[in-house]
């Protein structure tokens, strides 16, 4: 009954994307092409990493705003030190940049446990303390494409297969990767279930013998980690390193998930909705020169799909809560 | 457990601390000083530059302001005259305008800024000038008219020209081209565009621009690669490209991931630390710029020329190649220092 619900919800956002898409294509047939869906994998590629990160975070019932700060940290400190000692390894950029991030993720942890604040207002401190840190104690240089390490461009560049010198970018193996993985933390593992345990009743779940630190120390570092890797993946893509670039960027990703289909409070969310809820927005972002509409029309149809999304999810919520002879209002 | 969070929780403190107040503490330490002394020594203040306090105002932190950066660093050398750089966090007008405020609520001789959108911070320019503090603006000739001097590496429309002239001549006079800003509201950026999208028209009638408008980049590469996509599906016809914002990189790097490099001809404001690469590979045909750490100096050492009471004219020398004889008209100051990149002598700068 719960299943089919939410597929019902995927369902209309799958239909809001197809919808629109004709629009586009009617509008300007040079969209129907392979090269329009590789072309938004690749630029939706890192959004998808930390969505997916975030995600794990919202089902547990918290927030994270530092992700980008995150993923700028590892991304920019990596990079560094490669340049420093001369290191051109992408094994070296992807672990190191992600260990940082766990790092960082601990810290996040640490303080929402320990402090018993609201998530929120933790991770939006977090995020300017590492930017901060990182700006203040790392560096605040900017670097080009040349003094970059080449592996990196080279997977930037690289392709996992190609149609007619059409390719598909290799950023979207991580993404994959990481995709299965969250899959199977959330559905195949204990883990999994405490995650979403928490996010429904912290106390029910203490009950039931989760322990809220243990999970919620899991899902910061793992948020965390992916918010790393997708720091490489950024500087791979573009080539160029700005310490003050991604941070600022956090909401549009939370948004992304929240049109997802996952749940503000916590307990419940999916891959797929999230996946989906990123194609959206970049679906809407990277088609508004085809239609030939200026780029002020983004925020107006982001915005619409937000609050519809939003007021789809919690009217399905009470629907249910009917259902169930249970009472809120 | 409990000793490990109060450690903890003072180390985060220090580090905010740290990074809180690192960047004001250098100016507030010697603002007070110098405010003090202007006091007392009240309108004796004589014309030694040490005596003056100058804070120049960034867009942003990037190579291109980091070079600035080195030539207000130079200007302190070769001087004495007490001059710093502040960078704000973000590239907006918000960011400006709140060191701006703390700028003159330490009473500093003069600043120096580089708008974001300068119409925006009108209103604290006005309060900075009414507390007695010299407002020299960089890249915002429109608001020359609010502020006590406006200085410029050239007259916008010439430099305008050059853009389309650059473009024109690596497209061989034809075919449809786009360009970009970095955002509608920066100035500077869309009298580039305008002077060169109209120099193409008028010389070159067999070339088109596809767009009424510039696209926007919002300063940022990613910004430009993800644009550049889009345009060429939406125009697969399109022969060229110029960037009137430093971020042509994002251009080339769609251009050789698409393999059409060969055929799609890309002129960018350019900082050869950023876009060596694509010059020499070819993907970029010709860079222009002018030179960051001159344009710092120069504004900086206006801005010190009038709070010192002296006078700015046409004919004076702002100390700096470039600006050895600037032109003021109507509250700008001209100096003729534009600066042209090619594969050839892109190694000879360092900024």
């Amino acid at each position: 009954m719960k299943t089919k619900k939410l597929d019902r919800f995927q369902g209309i956002l799958l239909l809001i994307i197809i919808i629109y898409s004709v629009f586009v294509a009617i509008k300007n047939p040079a969209f129907i092409h392979i090269e329009t869906i590789f072309d938004i994998t690749r630029v939706a590629s890192t959004t998808l990493m930390v969505a997916i990160g975030l995600l794990v975070v919202m089902i547990s019932g918290g927030i994270d705003v530092s992700f980008m700060a995150v993923a700028l940290f590892g991304s920019y400190t990596t990079i560094n030190i490669m340049i420093e000692t001369g290191i051109d390894n992408l094994a070296f950029a992807f672990v190191s940049a992600a260990l940082i991030g766990g790092l960082l993720g601990v810290i996040n942890a640490l303080l929402i446990s320990w402090l018993k604040l609201p998530p929120f207002i933790i991770t939006l401190g977090t995020q300017n303390l590492f930017h901060g840190i990182m700006t203040t104690f790392i560096s605040d240089k900017s670097f080009g494409a040349g003094v970059l390490p080449e592996s990196l461009h080279a997977f930037g560049q690289a392709s996992v297969f190609k149609i007619k010198d059409v390719g598909l970018t290799a950023s979207v193996l991580p993404v994959l990767l990481a995709g299965l993985a969250t899959w199977f933390i959330l559905y195949r593992t204990m883990i999994g279930r405490g995650i979403f345990a928490i996010g429904n009743d912290e106390e029910s779940a203490r009950r039931a013998g989760f322990n809220p630190f243990r999970i919620r120390l899991f899902v910061y570092v793992y948020s965390g980690i992916l918010a790393g890797i997708m720091g490489m993946m950024y500087v791979a893509q573009t080539n160029a390193l700005y310490p003050n670039k991604l941070v600022g960027d956090e909401l549009i990703v939370v948004a992304a998930v929240v049109i997802g289909g996952t749940k503000i409070t916590g307990g419940q969310g999916k891959i797929f909705g999230a996946v989906l809820g990123v194609i959206i927005i970049y679906l809407l972002n990277t088609t508004l020169i085809m239609i030939g509409l200026s780029s002020s029309w983004n925020n107006l149809f982001v915005g619409t799909i937000l609050v519809i999304s939003v007021a789809v999810t919690s009217y399905q919520e009470k629907v249910k809560n009917r259902n169930n002879l249970i009472f809120t209002e | 457990m409990k000793k490990l969070v109060s450690v903890l929780l003072c180390l985060m403190l220090t580090a905010a601390m740290v990074t809180g107040c690192g960047s004001s503490d250098a100016g507030s330490g010697t603002g007070g000083k110098s405010t003090k002394e202007t006091k007392e020594t009240g309108e004796e203040k004589t014309a030694d530059p040490e005596e003056y306090q100058v804070v120049m105002v960034v867009k942003q932190s990037d190579s291109w302001f980091d070079d600035m950066a080195t030539g207000v660093e130079q200007l302190k050398k070769d001087t004495g005259l007490n001059v710093s750089v502040q960078v704000p966090e973000t590239g907006d007008a918000a960011s400006q305008i709140s060191i701006m405020e703390d700028l003159i609520a330490q009473g500093v001789d003069a600043i120096c800024v580089v708008p974001n959108d300068p119409e925006a911070l009108v209103p604290t320019i006005e309060k900075a000038r009414e507390s007695g503090i010299v407002v020299v603006t960089h890249e915002a000739p429109g608001i020359a008219g609010d502020v006590d001097l406006d200085v410029e590496a050239f007259v916008n429309e010439e430099f305008g020209k050059l853009f389309g002239e650059k473009l024109a001549t690596a497209m061989g006079g034809k075919g449809q081209y786009a360009g970009f800003v970095g955002g509608l509201t920066m100035e500077t950026h869309m009298a580039w565009y305008k002077a060169a999208v109209a120099y193409i028209e008028e010389n070159y009638p067999d070339m088109e621009c596809v767009s009424k408008e510039p696209y926007e980049d919002g300063n940022s590469i990613d910004g430009a690669h993800d644009k550049t996509l889009e345009i060429l599906k939406a125009y697969p016809d399109i022969k060229g490209f110029f960037d009137c914002s430093a971020q042509g990189g994002g251009i080339c790097e769609t251009l050789q991931e698409k393999n059409k490099t060969d055929d799609i001809k890309v002129v960018s404001l350019a900082l050869p630390s950023m876009s060596a690469t694509y010059l020499e590979d070819g993907s970029m045909a010709a860079g222009l710029a002018w030179r960051p750490a001159d344009a710092g100096y120069a504004t900086c050492y206006a801005a010190y020329l009038l709070a010192s009471g002296q006078k700015v004219e046409t004919g004076t020398d702002l100390k700096i190649t470039g600006y050895e004889e600037v032109e003021v008209k109507d509250g700008v100051a001209y100096g003729n220092a534009p600066l042209e990149f090619s594969a050839d002598n892109i190694n000879d700068y360092n900024f």
